[in-house]
């Protein structure tokens, strides 16, 4: 009995431990059991996952047709109660209650009388049911009770390793996909070919036709990217986004079915991937397929891999999309930097000049090179104050950059002139599109083919044309003094708003510079003027110290000049006529003569003189002087001719004007030696700041020669062999202090013209007025 | 015979002056400076005074002064190398401003005119 017992178990070892697969050792097993145990029937009935159901698996009649699968819910019949009780139950038929509770198993065996059930479990957990079937009433002995219960013990150690290694195999199985996806996830950084990567494997992993991944912006709701893989079924929905707690358990999924025209039944599946932000995504996989090529549904296995595989994509993806936003700054950065290199070394060339043209030439060279801004075409232009209106001051176009020099070199060579655009002119109005409103409202503007403003103003028509273009102001202390066009019309290429930008930073510089140059040009023309004024200065002041060295050196010849005339005079008288010593003192009187009169004259024009103002008619001065130069006059056979317009009075120092005449006339009778006419007009003359009247002194001479004509107001000059060569600068000087002009015109071999121009009375500024206030009663001219 | 001072620095002046007027049949006193015409307006009873007005110690603009308040009627004509002193205020309580000539007869002229009985 004993190595009966001990065979059974051998063979139950045997069959247990065998290589085959364990649902063969099972079915072995159980059939072992009935005919060892010569019962009818031996099933094994499984526990299902969810712990609530047993289901016939094994039945040593041999494979369960589908209409045969039994099962009994947990408590219910011997099957349920015994998986319950975990305790070993033998019935029979006629007890009561046993063929009602157990009354499925008839399908089996219709006959049967006796049913015992062996819980399959082990210390903590239970697996099965193992129940016996018998046609008849009977009962097993212990020994036969025992042997079957530590085949149960067997057959549950078999399970839970069963259950161990198909679990580990499913772990090996998803950690290898993880592989894969990793694999795929590390391989790049590029987000596009990331998500391709995710899409496909993710496809491969589940053996899918088609999977598919969307991201979008939770709070925008915008989509932020999307990849496909395969294909994708046009009976399948598009993937929603799945919200927490979507579909029968936890964690959320989306799944569906639905047939197409040719009947096959189309499956998706879809988890969401949750990022940490505020993005939110979808996973989704479409069209399982075994090797056979049949559509299958998907299962929770496939489920657990997607979701498992949502988890560790989610941190690539993010890392992916971070990292491309860095790339973006960085990139963004770089431009940046591009930039302000070339702002500064534009700034640093524009330091090299203050002439406004010039700048304007190294602005645009700025504007258009490449290692500059690097615009197609720019153009500078001005605002016109006096007319309000821009004009076109230069324009450039792109140029290519000038390898052989370096940079700060090369945005110093001049840039090729574009079109000519000194004609532009744009009155500045609203309604004269961005060029005037910039100036206008001193902002930028970005002009575009779609902007429904409108573009370039009708003054250019014809002249320049863009779809888009830029238009910077060009502002010093909040007054636009200019605006800067460019575009990219030649390349097409499209104005980035950060162009923009640098355009601006920029124009911020170049409109300082064009200032400084202006104000340098204003500062450069006022110092040219002082220097000339300080030039007049110090040629008066040069004159002004040669009046008073000649009034000294004058005063001090006066008087012994007199004594020695006084007494060539008293010795004159004695003399007797026909001596030979009357000649000599009649040379030393002349002498005399002729050195007092010289320094009259030097005393005159070092304005020894005092002024006397009158109203005085000009007719008058000049026949009064005529009447002093009528000797010479007759002598020289001279006629005059005159020509009087009647005028109002003068108010002048008469017998300065008259000195003034007298050395005009003098010069006169001396350019018309051997005869002539002396032509004495006067006339009024209307100017802007009133009235004059002007007398013109002409004779019929040789005239001056050119040589010396530019010479003949200056003092001491002289071509006559006698005379001071004061005459002109004394009668320049009477004039000038009368707020009048001597001009001369000069006439080789016909003559020479002098017109003197005065003020009347009424209209100028006198300068010497306090003298007329003095009391005739005490004032007594000599 | 009518009396004339002739006040003059430059010794030739005065000589010059001296002989051309005694010629014309007066009779001239002399004088270097202003205190020394002073002396001789107060001695002489004088008819007319001839001053010159750059002198040492004192000059013809105050011996003018302090004839004319000594005896207003006392006819003083100021011959001088210098033209400028016209604008001189102080001149004009001369009788006659005259500059300096070699040729006398202006001068001559003049004194004639105040001399005439």
């Amino acid at each position: 009995m004993a190595s009966e017992r001990a065979a059974f178990l051998t063979q139950m070892v045997e069959v247990l431990t065998s290589t085959v697969s364990f649902g063969e050792r099972l079915n072995n097993m159980v059939h072992l059991l009935a005919r060892n145990l010569t019962v009818d029937l031996a099933l094994y009935f499984g526990l299902d996952k969810a712990r609530e159901t047993l289901l016939l698996n094994v039945s040593s009649q041999g494979p369960v047709p589908p209409h045969m699968r039994l099962e009994f819910p947990l408590g219910q019949g011997l099957v349920g109660e015994t998986a319950s009780t975990r305790k070993f139950t033998i019935v029979h038929r006629r007890q009561p209650g046993v063929s009602a509770a157990n009354a499925p198993l008839e399908k089996l065996h219709p006959a049967y009388q006796t049913l015992a059930a062996f819980p399959v479990a082990d210390d903590n957990f239970l697996y099965g049911v193992l129940i016996l079937v018998d046609r008849e009433e009977r009962s097993l002995t212990p020994t036969e009770r025992q042997g079957v219960q530590l085949t149960c013990l067997m057959l549950a150690a078999a399970l839970r390793q069963a259950i161990v290694q198909e679990e580990a195999k499913k772990r090996i199985a998803e950690l290898s996909v993880l592989f894969e996806v990793g694999k795929a996830l590390s391989s790049t950084v590029e987000l596009d070919e990331l998500l391709e990567r995710i899409v496909s494997t993710t496809a491969k992993v589940i053996t899918a036709r088609g999977a598919s991944l969307h991201i979008i912006d939770g709070a925008t709701g915008e989509p932020r990217v999307s990849s496909r893989y395969g294909q994708i079924p046009p009976e399948c929905p598009a993937l929603p986004p799945i919200p927490p707690g979507a579909g029968s358990g936890e964690p959320p999924y989306f799944e569906k079915g639905s047939t197409d025209a040719a009947g096959h039944t189309h499956y998706c599946l879809a988890v969401p991937l949750t990022f940490k932000g505020q993005l939110t995504g979808t996973l989704g996989v479409y069209d399982k397929f075994n090797p056979n090529g049949e559509y299958l549904p998907f299962d929770p296995e496939n489920r657990q891999l997607l979701l498992t595989m949502a988890g560790v994509i989610v941190n690539a993806i993010e890392n992916a999309l971070t990292y491309q936003q860095v790339e973006d700054l960085a990139e963004k950065n770089e431009r940046m930097v591009r930039s302000l290199t070339a702002l500064q070394e534009i700034s640093q060339v524009m330091l090299t000049s203050v002439q406004e043209e010039r700048l304007q030439e190294i602005i645009l060279q700025g504007l258009t090179q490449e290692h500059g801004l690097g615009f197609d075409r720019a153009v500078v232009l001005m605002v016109d104050e006096a007319t309000q209106t821009l004009r076109g001051a230069k324009a450039a176009c792109r140029s290519p950059a000038n390898r052989n020099l370096p940079n700060l070199k090369a945005l110093q060579v001049p840039p090729p002139e574009m079109i000519p655009v000194s004609d532009w002119e744009i009155p500045i109005r609203v309604d004269q599109g961005p060029l005037a409103l910039a100036v206008l409202r001193k902002s930028s503007y970005h002009h575009h083919q779609t902007a429904k403003e409108p573009g370039l103003p009708p003054a250019l028509e014809g002249k320049f044309a863009a779809q888009e273009f830029f238009v910077v102001p060009l502002v010093v202390k909040d007054h636009a003094t200019g605006v800067i066009l460019v575009d990219n019309q030649a390349s097409g290429r499209p104005l980035e708003p950060e162009r923009l930008h640098a355009l601006q930073m920029f124009t911020t510089q170049a409109a300082l510079v064009l200032e400084n140059a202006h104000l340098y040009s204003t500062i450069e023309t006022n110092n040219r003027e002082l220097l000339l004024i300080r030039e007049r200065m110090l040629e008066s002041d040069r004159l002004a110290a040669l009046s008073s060295l000649a009034s000294g050196m004058a005063h001090e010849i006066r008087n012994p000049l007199v004594s020695i005339g006084g007494f060539a005079r008293r010795i004159a008288k004695l003399v007797e006529p026909n001596s030979p010593l009357r000649g000599y003192v009649e040379v030393i009187q002349e002498e005399v003569t002729r050195l007092e009169k010289l320094l009259r004259e030097i005393l005159d024009f070092t304005g020894e003189n005092l002024s006397y103002y009158g109203d005085h008619e000009l007719a008058k001065l000049i026949e009064d002087t005529l009447i002093l130069v009528q000797r010479d006059l007759d002598a020289y056979k001279i006629k005059v001719a005159r020509e009087f317009a009647l005028l109002p009075r003068l108010h002048c120092d008469d017998r300065q004007m008259k000195q003034v005449f007298y050395n005009l006339f003098q010069n006169a009778i001396q350019a018309m030696a051997h005869g002539g006419t002396l032509t004495i007009r006067t006339y009024p003359v209307e100017r802007s700041d009133g009235l004059y009247a002007a007398a013109s002194i002409s004779d019929t001479g040789s005239g001056i020669p050119m040589e010396v004509l530019h010479n003949i107001f200056n003092p001491f000059f002289s071509t006559k062999d006698y005379g001071t060569g004061l005459g002109l600068a004394i009668a320049q000087r009477i004039i000038s202090r009368h707020y009048g002009q001597i001009e001369v015109n000069n006439e080789i071999g016909k003559g020479v013209t002098f017109i003197v121009t005065l003020p009347v009375a009424k209209y100028c500024l006198v300068k010497d007025a306090g003298q007329a206030a003095v009391p005739a009663s005490v004032f007594k001219a000599p | 015979m009518k009396k004339i001072l002739v006040a003059d620095d430059e010794m030739s002046i005065r000589l010059l002056y001296s002989e051309e007027l005694k010629e014309e049949g007066y009779e001239v006193y002399q004088a270097a400076n202003g205190r020394e015409a002073l002396e001789v307006v107060d001695k002489i009873p004088l008819d007319l005074v001839i001053l010159d007005i750059k002198m040492p110690e004192m000059d013809g603009i105050e011996a003018l002064r302090q004839i004319k308040e000594k005896r207003p009627d006392l006819p003083v004509i100021l011959s001088t190398a210098y033209g400028e002193y016209k604008q001189d205020f102080a001149t004009w309580a001369s009788d006659e401003y005259l500059v300096k000539s070699s040729d006398l007869e202006d001068l001559k002229a003049v004194v004639k005119r105040y001399l005439k009985e």
